[in-house]
C-alpha cells in the first residue's frame, strides 16, 4: 500500500493466465479485466462498448464459461484460464467459427465479432446440437448493431450437426 | 468508465467476511458476481471504501438435498441452477427462471444471493455521475429528495429481481450469517420494503443459503420485459397453485416483482382464489383484484397504470394456463 498526501493507493501484482499464457504485473486492484487486457496486455480484440453488462462487446471466456470483462476485477481471475478472440487461432489457423463468420459474411464493422465468437463457442461447447431458436437466445446478450443478427445465426448453426 | 478505488479483501473463511463487513459496514459491499455493484460503482451511486469478495470462500456455492429439502448455496450462479440435474427434476420452474434473468455471461457470473438482495431500482438513480449532475443527487444517492415523489425521507425505488418472487411462492427460507450467530428466516421477511435499505440484514449479516421445501402443486413465472433476454421485468409475476384434491384451488400464492419496493404478494387476489373453481368469471376478478392490490411508482418509462394493466393480464393469462387440464 502507497500513501500519497491524503490518498491510499492499493497496488498487488497479480498473475493472469491469458491465452495460455502467464502475465506478472503490478496494477492498481480497482481495475477491471477489460481495462488490464486492452491496456496492460495490448489485447485490443476484446472490446469496451457498454461499460455496463449489456452489450456483451466486451465478452471473454473464463474456465470456458463466457464472462463480461467490463464488470470482471483483473485481481478477481488470477489462477483461471482466460481466453480472448485472440487466443482462438491455433498456431496461425483460424478457429472454426471464425471461418464460418467469414465465410457466411456475418460481419461488417467487426465490433460484436469477438464477443459473438467468444459466446458462441462457450455456448456450442456446452451444446453442441441446438435449435436455432437456442442459438439465438444464446448470443441474445451480444449486441450487433451492423448485421440484424441472420448472418451471425447462419454461421453459427453451420458448426453444428444440423 | 473507471472504478472508483477501494481497498479490496479476500477473506477465506464466511466469519472473516462477517467481520470485514461489520466493522465497516456502512463504508464496506460484499462482491459476489459483481454484474449489479459494479455497475452502479462506475455510475458513482456507491463507492465503498472496501469491497470484500465472497468468492474467494469455499463450499458457498452448492446445490444439494437434504432429506426432503432442497438447498442452494448463495454463491451458486445462475447457470448453475439452470443446469443442476437435481434443480431439473425436482423445481423445474427455478431452473427455468435462471435463464430469464439475462443473458448467458450474466447467467455465468450472477449468483443466487446476488440476485436475491440486487439493490433496487430507479430511472433517477441507476444513471451515470453525469447524468444525475442535472439535479441534485436523489435522496437513495444520499441527497435530500426523492425525485419520483417530490418529499424527503422516503425512497420509492422499485425491486425487479426475478427469482426472489418464485422462490417466495415455494415458500423458500433463508440461512443468514452475522456477529451474532446464524438465523433463519422466511425469504419474504428478506425484504423491509424500504427502497433506501431494501433488504433487512442486520449489521455484518451475510446471505449464506437458500432452503426450499419439497415441491407441491405448480408454480408459473411470467416476465414481461421490452426485449426478451436480457432486461429486467416491466412487471413479471410467480403464480404458485395446488388444487385440493378435487377440481378446486387449494392453496394459491401470487407474487409480483418491479410493482414495489420489493416483492409484492397480493393477499386479496390470493384469497379470492382459494377455494374456487378455475371459472372464467374467478379469473377476470381475481385479476382485477390484483391490479388493485400493487402501488408501482414511476421509477422507470413504464407509466403505473400501465404496470397496473400488465399486471392483471399477466395474471389472467398465468391463470388460464391453470385452466387447461394437463399444464405444461
Amino acid at each position: 500500500m502507497e500513501v500519497r498526501g491524503k490518498e491510499v493507493v492499493v497496488k498487488r501484482i497479480i498473475t493472469l493466465n491469458v491465452n495460455g499464457e502467464e502475465f506478472e504485473f503490478l496494477t492498481e486492484v480497482h481495475r477491471t479485466l477489460l481495462e488490464v487486457l486492452r491496456e496492460d496486455l495490448g489485447l485490443t480484440g476484446t472490446k469496451r462498448g457498454c461499460d455496463l453488462g449489456t452489450c456483451g462487446a466486451c465478452t471473454v471466456l473464463i474456465e470456458g464459461k463466457p464472462y463480461l470483462s467490463c464488470l470482471t476485477l483483473a485481481a478477481d481471475v488470477q489462477g483461471k484460464k482466460i481466453v480472448t478472440i485472440e487466443g482462438l487461432a491455433q498456431d496461425g489457423e483460424p478457429h472454426p467459427l471464425q471461418k464460418a463468420f467469414v465465410q457466411k459474411g456475418a460481419i461488417q464493422c467487426g465490433f460484436c465479432t469477438p464477443g459473438m465468437i467468444l459466446m458462441a463457442k462457450a455456448f456450442l461447447d456446452e451444446n453442441p446440437n441446438p435449435s436455432e431458436e437456442e442459438v439465438k437466445q444464446a448470443i441474445s446478450g451480444n449486441i450487433c448493431r451492423c448485421t440484424g443478427y441472420t448472418k451471425i445465426v447462419e454461421a453459427i448453426l453451420s458448426l453444428t450437426h444440423k | 468508465m473507471r472504478l472508483p478505488k477501494f481497498e479490496y479483501l479476500e477473506p477465506k473463511t464466511l466469519q472473516e467476511a462477517v467481520r470485514a463487513l461489520a466493522s465497516d459496514a456502512k463504508r464496506s459491499v460484499l462482491l459476489a458476481g459483481g454484474t449489479d455493484l459494479l455497475v452502479n460503482m462506475k455510475h458513482r451511486v456507491i463507492e465503498p471504501k472496501q469491497v470484500i469478495n465472497l468468492k474467494t470462500i469455499p463450499k458457498l456455492a452448492y446445490v444439494k438435498n437434504v432429506k426432503d429439502e432442497l438447498r442452494i448455496g448463495a454463491l451458486a450462479t445462475l447457470h448453475d441452477l439452470s443446469s443442476s440435474r437435481v434443480i431439473q427434476e425436482r423445481f423445474p420452474i427455478l431452473s427455468h427462471v435462471a435463464t430469464k434473468v439475462g443473458a448467458y455471461a450474466l447467467q455465468a457470473m450472477g449468483t443466487l444471493g446476488g440476485n436475491l438482495c440486487q439493490g433496487n431500482r430507479c430511472r433517477f438513480y441507476n444513471q451515470s455521475a453525469f447524468w444525475r449532475g442535472a439535479k441534485p443527487p436523489c435522496y437513495k444517492a444520499g441527497g435530500k429528495l426523492c425525485h419520483v415523489v417530490r418529499k424527503p425521507g422516503e425512497c420509492h425505488s422499485t425491486y425487479c429481481g426475478d427469482m426472489a418472487p418464485v422462490l417466495i411462492a415455494l415458500e423458500a427460507q433463508v440461512r443468514v450469517v452475522g456477529p451474532n450467530g446464524e438465523r433463519v428466516l422466511s425469504l419474504s421477511k428478506l425484504y423491509s420494503r424500504d427502497g433506501k435499505r431494501p433488504l433487512s440484514l442486520r449489521k455484518g449479516e451475510i446471505l449464506k443459503e437458500v432452503l426450499i421445501p419439497p415441491p407441491s402443486g405448480k408454480t408459473l413465472y411470467l416476465k414481461w420485459r421490452r426485449r426478451e433476454s436480457i432486461e429486467f421485468p416491466i412487471v413479471s409475476l410467480a403464480l404458485h397453485i395446488e388444487k385440493d384434491g378435487t377440481e378446486k384451488i387449494g392453496k394459491a400464492r401470487i407474487i409480483f416483482s418491479a410493482v414495489g419496493s420489493g416483492p409484492v404478494e397480493t393477499i386479496g387476489a390470493e384469497e379470492m382464489l382459494e377455494s374456487s373453481s378455475l371459472d372464467n368469471r374467478t379469473i377476470e376478478r381475481v385479476s382485477n383484484q390484483a391490479a388493485k392490490e400493487i402501488s408501482p411508482m414511476r421509477t422507470s418509462i413504464y407509466s403505473p397504470s400501465y404496470k397496473r394493466r400488465m399486471a392483471g393480464i399477466l395474471l389472467r393469462q398465468a391463470l388460464e394456463n391453470f385452466q387447461i387440464p394437463n399444464p405444461k
